[in-house]
């Protein structure tokens, strides 16, 4: 039975089976929810109107600095090398980002590409869950369930005021000694790519020219009816049309089963759904400003978090050793290369293009 | 009369314009901040010469840091090509990389009818009468295939948008492709061109009896489109201060982002001229 599906980049997809097992299935799992997950610990502090004096205000935000300043960077020294060495089957950290924008490039015969602007937040390494421990956890016993443990490294970025937070959220951090974070994230890491807690992960952790894969929350587009949920055609403007424009019509045989099937398409509420873009390139990096520019676009409206990680796509994996565990900047004061361009694309300041 | 905020589309802007005109190309230094240094302030003209350092004014989409990269990839395409102060209604000549071109190069000249876009998306499209026949193109201003931008003719139209000259008659589109420069007179103020252009018969491509174009003759139609056009107006619009509010970027942004960019583009300025000096002395 053909029929056809509106995917999720808004590109019609024309399917030769509907398969109304897995559709079955799939519809009764739940996508979103308004609130975290059980085991989450309660993370914003209710506000209450503290009269407080600016004085006081600022006495306090000066012993917030304080108690926060002194902590110095890891460096790569500060990590035993022999342990962490490189090989195909590693998997690194990845690092939490906000979707900053697109801007428009173009490459060296002319064409234009569409690359989306990735600002790398003040990412630190707050934890690492070692495999054994990870696997007794709920989600890793899912994860691994038929395969081999791998850990699990937290990463935090945003730093913000403790004062907006509880002390059990604070407590998470107090252990490492940072800021507490405004975002959490968990990435699979193999166990040579760990990383101690404190580690700052920048834009230099990534590579010019590898595939990346981008994981956001899609745009929330709230209630919306068949037609553009899922791409029907509705009913004509005109020739009499009464009540039929943007109506899902039938909604089954009235033969088969007798009822309407699981799954069944009809309005309700789109977007806000966990979803990965795989295989980005990564086109240009900024160290200065810790930016990342990857061709595409990723889930997720402006100004949205999203993580990044290393491309999943076995044919799009790392043949050379990338920085491992992490890009450390250099110890002897040499600056790095501030703005990373791929070869492949045409740099602002270079003559104009002449085919 | 000071003006709230920056809007191109009212046309209050083009009476300002002259006003303001004959301060042109002399940046303002600011008394000074707490810190006691003098403050560089753009002259305010740059916000009609450079429209596209102004961001997209949609809040949900805005974001400083990339606003500011932006700008730098701007001004750095900057330095290689010059990219010269234009209006729609001026007459441009652009040259373009083309595969498929004799040359190699390609160069259309036509009237600038609209503009817009912001930042590196920035557009603007010139029309001519070919052979008869009416052809438009869009360039992308910061494209890295366009060689050269050359304004022939520095001058404004009573109009922001002159989309009315698709249905107008061929000779106010026609420009002569081997068009030479034309010196201005008064290098400080930039001419608005009166022209009223007279459209043919009906149909037309759009309602323009509905659309209040000054640079347009008489339109002679019957009552009933006139009375239909006053029907479906939005006259309260101009009272909207928050509307426009939302289309425009604030004063005091507008002032930081020119500021920002107004030292980079005078060096630019000074280096092209000494360039241009140095190749007539050269000629000499």
């Amino acid at each position: 039975m053909l029929s056809i599906v509106f995917h999720k980049r808004r590109r019609l997809v024309r399917r030769l089976f509907f398969n109304h097992e897995q559709v079955r299935t799939m519809s009764r799992v739940k996508r979103r929810t308004t609130h975290p997950p059980y085991w989450h610990v309660l993370k914003n502090n209710q506000r209450q109107d503290e009269k407080i004096s600016s004085d006081n205000l600022r006495f306090v935000r000066e012993v917030i600095q304080d108690k926060y300043k002194n902590k110095s960077p890891i460096k790569g020294s500060d990590l035993d090398i022999e342990k962490k060495e490189w090989d195909p089957k590693t998997k690194r950290s990845g690092v939490i980002a906000r979707n900053i924008g697109v801007q428009h490039m173009w490459e060296k015969d002319g064409k234009k590409v569409v690359c989306t602007v990735l600002h790398v937040l003040d990412n630190h390494v707050i934890r690492y869950v070692p495999p054994e421990e990870y696997a007794k956890s709920i989600i890793g016993a899912k994860v691994f369930r038929n395969r081999k443990p791998l850990g699990c490294l937290v990463v935090g970025a945003e730093a913000a005021n403790p004062d907006r937070f509880t002390r059990q959220y604070c407590s998470l951090f107090s252990e490492v000694g940072l800021l507490p974070k405004k975002r959490l994230a968990r990435f699979i890491v193999t166990p040579n790519a760990v990383l101690p807690p404190c580690t700052p992960l920048t834009a230099g952790h990534f590579v010019i020219g590898q595939a990346v894969d981008v994981y956001g929350k899609t745009i929330d587009y709230g209630f919306q009816g068949v037609v553009k949920r899922w791409g029907f055609k509705g009913g004509p403007a005109s020739h009499g049309a009464t009540k039929f424009h943007r109506r899902g019509g039938t909604i089954g045989t009235g033969r088969d089963k007798a009822r309407v099937w699981p799954g069944q398409k009809m309005p309700g509420h789109m977007g806000s759904e966990r979803r990965f873009c795989r295989g980005l390139k990564i086109v240009r990096i900024n160290m200065k400003y810790n930016v990342i520019y990857v061709k595409g676009t990723v889930p997720g409206p402006t100004n949205s978090i999203v993580q990044i990680f290393d491309t999943l796509l076995p044919r799009r994996k790392f043949t050379e050793a990338p920085p491992h565990p992490t890009y450390f900047p250099p110890e002897d004061g040499t600056l790095p290369q501030e703005d990373i361009w791929d070869s492949s694309l045409h740099v602002f300041g270079s003559p104009s293009i002449s085919v | 009369m000071r003006q709230l905020f920056a809007n191109r589309t009212s046309s209050i802007l083009l009476q300002e314009k002259c006003d303001e005109a004959d301060e042109k190309s002399v940046s303002k230094q600011k008394p000074g901040d707490e810190s006691g240094n003098t403050v560089v302030v753009a002259p305010p003209e740059f916000r009609f010469m450079y429209p596209e350092f102004l961001p997209d004014p949609a809040m949900e989409r805005r974001n400083r840091l990339k606003e500011k990269l932006e700008r730098i990839d701007m001004l750095q395409r900057r330095s290689v090509v010059e990219i010269p102060e234009f209006y729609t209604g001026s007459v441009m000549a652009v040259t373009v990389a083309d595969a498929n071109s004799p040359n190699k190069f390609a160069r259309f000249v036509g009237i600038c009818i609209q503009r817009g876009g912001s930042g590196l998306r920035a557009w603007f499209i010139l029309r001519n009468v070919v052979d008869k026949q009416g052809v438009e193109i869009l360039y992308e201003m910061y494209c890295p295939l366009i060689q050269k931008i050359e304004v022939l003719r520095l001058e404004r139209r009573l109009d922001e948008s002159l989309l009315y000259l698709r249905d107008a008659l061929p000779e106010y589109s026609t420009f002569p492709l081997d068009m030479e420069p034309e010196r201005r007179l008064n290098n400080s103020v930039v001419p608005i061109n009166p022209l009223k252009v007279k459209l043919r018969p009906r149909p037309w491509l759009e309602r323009w009896e509905r659309q209040n174009l000054q640079g347009v003759e008489d339109l002679n139609l019957p009552q009933r489109f006139y009375d239909k056009a006053e029907k479906v107006a939005k006259p309260w619009e101009k009272y909207d201060l928050m509307l426009q509010y939302r289309k425009t970027i604030p004063a005091e942004e507008q002032e930081k982002i020119f500021s920002d960019v107004h030292s980079q583009l005078q060096q630019q300025e000074f280096k092209r001229k000494m360039r241009r000096r140095r190749g007539t002395d050269n000629e000499q």
